[in-house]
């Protein structure tokens, strides 16, 4: 018994809460009009930057922000990958399904890029300045994810 | 800040698990081996900074586990958990107790066991509104910047892989090291397995289970050791806007690594890196960072790190060795990693690198890079301020 | 708007050297150890890697219990009733789950350890702690 390896054990524990966030006021806001499939962005009156997500203050500038301007559900890819080691969402602790394609999309009428997923269905179109447009859920609930996904224009 | 050194350093064996000890025991291997190499005693010891996230290994309260490993009970023990940057920003934070003369020896140590947690996951649990359903995770957030980086500055795929054979050829030198691949070619980079285009599984950083450890003794405690001190010139730390879209280009920009760099630079006097750093350890969690990192850090112009990493000034006999541990692409515990950016420079400084020693370093660089928002920059020298 | 978020993730933590042998002790022979400092003698339950008064390293285990005295204890409605035992030998309190009959707690009651039958090498090999005397 003494001159056998040592038997170590590990502890194996599952986290499975959740919890409940208040989202503030321009979140409210903005996923009320993501479940009626509109975009809009919040605009700094300072530098005139337009922000998604909304948040209550421009980062750079650090005023405060009200204005509301409409955006699109269309855009164009600033940076793209397809993922084939998949995360696992920690939502669930299941494993995305592989491969799937994720992209950077300026969308029309905002500054800031949207990190969202991209249809691959056809690998050939996917560039950098690819033309997308939103895929949207048949319901919405007001979240990000009533977008499945951007498609790639022809 | 008075003056301030790092006056000792330790590691563990970094690997891919460590199922023989507990997240405490693995702390104090590592704080027990930066005590003998500061020869001091845990009784000298005046206060404890960790750095570690809660939710990578999903425990609350890492700092109450693991404290009595680092001789923490009954001291003022803080913890710093920002990402990647956690490790460096643990050690300014230890810069800073020491050098406000309130505490004369500060011990810094930062851990992971990658082996037992999610990191990846763990880094995508952010805002419960936007992020969780759509966050893309370390390598979808550097496989979409580096897309851009790409496109913007010219780098190939070829030049990445030269990083990840340099990086894991210098770790063969580092007994700490977690992947050691003396033999690594570009080809062997380049087919590897694909993870998120264009990373290869040879590009990307390892998860590694480790801890790393740093003494920090205030001036007068450190003046006393002579030769035996790696002297604090500068640090500086940037943290940016939240989500990855906030801020276009991030990879290419680097604007909290670029504004940290030209902070510690002008505290330091640092007029050419290339030319006034003898050695730099600088966190590179993917290979094609460390060629957007030698544009933000100034060693060259943009659009030229795919020419630099070619010419070899950044190779173990080049002007400027950079990473001769092995980098974060060898070795990646990431609560220890920027402790160990620290720790590998401040070796090289006491001319105790052994086999990875840069002869004669008198001037270091060290970074620490976090998610894609946080950037340290720190210069030592082994000279006083 | 309020969100609910659920985070459910495995994790699997190494015991390390003295945890582990504290766990094969209760899964293999329903044995509860402590740790004993060598500096000190402090002896910790459950045992633990390092002495909390030395910090020195902790490498011999000995055996607590399996009686000890209740020192305090709690019932939460829905979750059950929780006690901190001080083992005989043992100079650190545990906190556990206190099993049998309510009318028995109070600070100075003699209890003793249960066990369950299907051990795995867990904290929650003991099911518990009952009255000494309780049938169990």
């Amino acid at each position: 018994m003494t001159d056998s390896q040592p038997e170590y054990v590990s502890v194996t524990l599952e986290l499975d809460t959740s919890w409940r966030y208040a989202s503030g006021d321009p979140m409210d806001q903005f996923l009320r009009r993501v479940a009626q499939r509109r975009i809009e962005a919040l605009r700094c009156p300072d530098c005139g930057r337009r922000y998604l997500p909304p948040r209550p203050f421009c980062g750079r500038c650090r005023v405060p922000m009200d204005e509301w301007v409409p955006v699109a559900d269309t855009g164009t890819v600033v940076a793209w990958t397809v993922v084939h080691l998949p995360i696992i969402d920690g939502r669930t602790g299941e494993p995305r399904p592989s491969p799937y394609g994720m992209a950077l999309i300026q969308l029309d009428g905002a500054d800031t890029t949207l990190n969202h997923y991209l249809d691959t269905a056809d690998p050939e179109l996917l560039t950098i300045g690819a033309r997308v447009r939103a895929v949207w859920r048949e319901h919405q609930r007001g979240a990000m994810d009533d977008i499945i996904h951007f498609e790639v224009l022809p | 800040m008075n003056p301030v050194a790092v006056v000792g350093t330790g590691q563990t064996n970094h690997a891919k698990a460590r199922p023989d000890v507990s997240q405490p025991e693995l702390i104090r291997e590592a704080v027990d081996a930066a005590l003998i190499d500061a020869e001091l005693t845990s009784a000298d010891i005046d206060a404890v900074v960790i750095s570690n996230m809660e939710l990578f290994e999903g425990r609350a309260l890492p700092e109450l586990w693991v404290a009595e490993g680092a001789y923490g009970a009954g001291k003022p023990v803080f913890k710093v958990a920002t990402g990647g940057t956690s490790g460096t920003s643990s050690c300014i934070a230890g810069f800073h107790q020491a050098g406000s003369g309130s505490f004369d020896t500060v011990l810094v140590v930062g851990f992971e066991k990658h082996s037992e947690g999610h990191t990846q996951t763990g880094m995508a649990l952010v805002d419960p509104f936007w992020d969780r359903a759509v966050a893309s995770g370390a390598l979808g957030n550097f496989a979409l910047s580096i897309s851009q980086y790409m496109a913007e500055r010219g780098v190939t795929e070829e030049h990445a892989a030269q990083v990840a054979v340099k990086a894991r050829r210098n770790a063969a030198s580092n007994p700490h090291a977690h992947l050691k691949m003396p033999d690594l070619t570009v080809d062997d980079v380049l087919n590897s397995r694909m993870l998120a285009e264009p990373l290869h599984l040879l590009d990307m950083c390892p998860q590694s289970d480790g801890a790393a450890a740093i003494v920090v003794a205030s001036g007068n405690n450190a003046r006393k050791r002579g030769s035996k001190a790696a002297w604090v010139h500068a640090a500086a730390t940037r943290h940016d806007q939240p989500y990855l879209g906030d801020l276009d280009r991030r990879l290419i920009t680097t604007r909290a690594l670029s504004s940290a760099a030209a902070s510690a630079y002008a505290q330091a006097g640092i007029a050419d890196p290339l030319r006034d750093f003898d050695v730099a350890e600088i966190y590179e969690p993917a290979s094609y960072a460390e060629l957007a990192w030698y544009e933000a850090l100034g060693f060259c112009n943009d659009g030229e790190a795919g020419r630099l990493i070619g010419t070899g000034v950044t190779s173990m006999d080049g002007e400027l060795p950079v990473n001769p541990s092995g980098g974060v692409l060898s070795t990646n515990p990431v609560g220890a990693s920027g402790v160990i950016r620290v720790a590998e420079a401040s070796a090289q400084l006491l001319d105790r690198a052994g086999d990875r020693q840069v002869a004669g370093a008198k001037t270091a660089l060290s970074t620490g890079y976090g998610v894609y928002a946080w950037s340290d920059v720190i210069v030592l020298r082994s000279e006083m301020p | 708007m309020i969100l609910e978020s659920a985070i459910k993730l495995p994790f699997s933590y190494a015991a390390g050297g003295v945890g582990s042998r504290f766990l094969i002790a209760l899964r293999d022979e329903e044995a509860i150890l402590g740790g004993r400092c060598e500096t000190c003698s402090t002896i910790t339950c459950p045992a633990r890697s390092f002495c909390s008064l030395c910090h020195r390293a902790v490498d011999e285990l000995v055996e607590v219990g399996p009686c000890g005295t209740l020192q305090a204890w709690t019932e939460q409605p829905g979750k059950g009733t929780f006690g901190l035992i001080r083992l005989d030998g043992a100079d650190t309190s545990l906190l556990h789950r206190l099993v049998g009959n309510a009318d028995e707690w109070h600070p100075g009651a003699r209890v003793i350890a249960v066990f369950v039958e299907k051990r795995t090498g867990s904290i929650t090999d003991i099911e518990g702690f009952a009255t000494e005397g309780e049938p169990t």
